[in-house]
């Protein structure tokens, strides 16, 4: 026979999370703030390479590992276009890429944001100027953020998150 | 193992036989060998190499070369320590090699979008990184062409889109998946033809993300090319700086110190450590075991931050400089990165031990996309995942660079070819290189860690491991600027493995398979 009352006064089997960086966490619950008041408390947001290097890739991967963690703070990362509010470009845009960007960007609902994340999706950066790019992604879609860097760090990321938000609830 | 500097020249010698006069091959920079061809002798020459087990690791071509043609193709084999280039100089048209060596099929599609060169008996003579928007007879790496934006149509009618191979027969349908995905991934093409749940036949098509790297190095001044080898691929970025950095300094001649290379090697293994530990989490993640994922996901990230306290970047990037680095990394940041290391080593064995032991792993690693020994040489596959098919082959000890050949890590060979056996491996080189790092820290020499940078006119072959496998690149200096800058990295032949490696397996094991292999989109595009 189990005790109820045991069950509720004995220690719980679960500790608190570690918390792994102070300045994530501060950063985090304002997003938290603003995504509940602007975004109906969820942002989805969809990532499209463009002709990255790969390495924004990787940061924005980071983002889900458990420092930042970021699915707490009501970012998620969705599949398809035609589930997301905000569209976040890596890379500059190559020409063999433009005809899938303008197809993801047209896929999405309204009203939709587009971040551009990383010097070469902002400007072109290290390949503007080449036959194969046409350019940063403001080239062909209407980019309301930038958040520029080699490639930017989950931090500049999500302080970049946070800007555009604040810049949304307006 | 002792290393005879005259063994690479015996093995050449060995094998392009008594027919061609030993004073017509002449050594390079970097310890490779040219042999300039007649368009006679090609043909016997080739389907000798390739009767006496050599591979073709590079295919490449070169304007203004040679006196008397426009172009110059350069036919790169590998065999044991040797490394032999074959010099042919050609006009628009040339035979085809890849009926015989069948690394050459991307390589040769690759010189026809590039330069226009048509390949006689090719048996695929569709464009390769030149998408359908662009028009016929558009070559940008012709010297003719002036590198700058163009405008295209932004449209494709359907008669005109890209001719996959078509799989018919009862039951069989295709599956078309991309070039936009469905997670963070780089873009590409996949077309599948399946029946009922198995894959019959995979078709893969890249260069969604080229950028034209190659003609962006043309006209710039050598230092300015390394942040271009940086982007080739963003976890990749020290492997191919080096790579690059290693042919200008073995073009003049330059001495790189000792401290430098220790340094680099350092950071070549930093690079393959959490290179590895994020395609490791990767396959986890592909199955569904978050658990097992966030352990290397959490210790890559401590390797991201320890980076960037050491060099300033997270990927390292801007430290690799022509003869040496960029700046020092004191002896104090070295010393307390030690006990990090101890702690990682002792993390990442939690970590392992979780993974290894859950059985719903091991039986989705097990034996899923095998890839089989036979194919290693034909298609030039490299890497760990060569090595987890039966391969010895590491450039670390075939052809060392920097202090490599002091310091060259045991080579961890497997035999089953599956998803387990390449995780494994990884796994191992992880160990490997912590304990390398760790070996080159008790022996850190002091002194500088560069000399001025002296640039002569040449060309020079160098090849690099990456975490991913061999990273070729051939540069070529003209007038204090870069020509031709050439690099193909580990991933642009390791990428037709994945057409094998699904054949049989279930649509839903793919991802798996795609992330166990490691391949780099961006480093195949350029």
């Amino acid at each position: 026979m189990v005790n109820a009352l045991s069950c509720l006064l004995k220690p719980k089997v679960t500790s608190d999370t570690v918390v792994r960086d102070e300045e994530v966490e501060m950063m985090g619950k304002e997003i938290r703030c603003r995504i509940d008041a602007v975004f109906g408390h969820s942002l989805a947001i969809r990532e499209l390479d463009t002709g990255s290097d790969n390495a924004a890739e990787i940061e924005l991967n980071n983002l889900s590992n458990p420092y930042y963690d970021v699915e707490r703070f009501g970012i998620t990362f969705v599949a398809s276009p035609r589930h997301a509010d905000m569209l976040i470009v890596t890379g500059a845009v190559t020409q063999n890429m433009a005809i899938a960007a303008r197809k993801t960007y047209d896929a999405m609902p309204s009203p939709k944001y587009v971040v551009a994340v990383g010097d070469d999706a902002c400007t072109g950066g290290i390949v503007a100027g080449s036959y194969a790019v046409l350019g940063g992604a403001d080239k062909i879609l209407p980019v309301d953020m930038k958040i520029p860097g080699n490639p930017p760090t989950p931090k500049e990321i999500l302080a970049g998150l946070l800007a555009l938000m604040k810049k949304a609830g307006r | 193992m002792g290393r005879d500097s005259a063994m690479p020249q015996e093995i050449i010698l060995d094998l392009i036989g008594s027919s061609i006069k030993e004073d017509r091959l002449s050594p390079g920079c970097n310890g490779e060998y040219y042999l300039p061809v007649e368009e006679t002798e090609f043909g016997p020459l080739v389907t000798t190499l390739a009767s006496r087990k050599c591979a073709l690791i590079g295919l490449f071509c070169a304007e203004n070369f040679s006196a008397g043609a426009r172009f110059t193709l350069f036919y790169v084999f590998e065999k044991k320590t040797a490394l032999l280039v074959l010099v042919r100089p050609v006009d628009r048209v040339a035979t085809s090699v890849a009926r015989l060596l069948p690394s050459a099929t991307w390589f040769e599609r690759e010189c026809r979008d590039g330069f226009g060169i048509e390949f006689d008996g090719a048996f695929d003579e569709r464009r390769l990184f030149l998408h359908e928007t662009y028009p016929e007879g558009f070559h940008p790496l012709e010297k003719t062409f002036r590198n700058a934006p163009v405008t295209l149509k932004e449209s494709v009618n359907p008669e005109d889109e890209y001719p996959f191979r078509k799989v018919n027969g009862e039951g069989v349908y295709q599956v078309p998946v991309g070039p936009v995905h469905a997670g963070i991934i780089e873009p590409g093409h996949f077309r599948f033809s399946v029946i009922g749940e198995k894959i019959f036949n995979l078709e893969i098509r890249m260069f969604y993300k080229h950028r034209g790297i190659e003609k962006l190095a043309e006209g710039k001044t050598p230092a300015e090319v390394i942040p271009l080898a940086e982007a080739v691929s963003g976890d990749e970025s020290v492997a191919n700086a080096t790579a690059y950095c290693c042919a200008v300094e073995k073009i003049a001649g330059t001495v790189v110190p000792d401290r430098a290379w220790y340094l680099r090697t350092i950071l070549l293994e930093l690079e393959r450590i959490h290179s590895h530990l994020g395609d490791q989490g990767g396959m986890l993640v592909d199955i569904g075991f978050p658990l097992g994922a966030n352990q290397f996901a959490v210790l890559r990230e401590d390797i991201f931050r320890m980076n960037a306290t050491l060099t300033g970047s997270r990927f390292l990037r801007g430290m690799i400089t022509i003869g040496g680095l960029s700046h020092d990394i004191s002896n104090e940041q070295l010393e307390s990165i030690k006990p990090f290391l101890r702690e990682l080593k002792k993390r990442y064995r939690v970590g392992l031990k979780i993974v290894l032991s859950t059985t719903s792993v091991l039986d989705r690693f097990s034996p899923t996309g095998v890839i089989k020994k036979s194919l290693l040489r034909p298609l030039n596959l490299t890497g760990p995942i060569a090595r987890a098919s039966g391969s010895r082959g590491d450039v670390r000890s075939n052809h060392p660079y920097g202090i490599y050949e002091t310091f060259c890590p045991a080579i961890r060979t497997l035999y089953d070819g599956d998803v387990l056996a390449r995780f494994t491996v990884k796994a191992s080189e992880i160990m490997d290189s912590l304990d390398l790092i760790e070996r080159l820290l008790a022996s850190m020499p002091d002194g500088a860690v560069s000399t001025p940078p002296v640039i002569r006119d040449g060309y020079a072959l160098s090849l690099v491991e990456s975490a991913r496998g061999q990273d070729l690149c051939w540069v070529w200096i003209r007038n204090g600027v870069v020509d031709r800058y050439k690099v193909r990295t580990a991933s642009f032949c390791n990428w037709l493995a994945i057409e094998h490696a699904v054949q049989g397996e279930i649509v839903p094991d793919f991802p798996l398979i795609n992330k166990s292999l490691n391949l780099s989109y961006a480093g195949t595009d350029l």
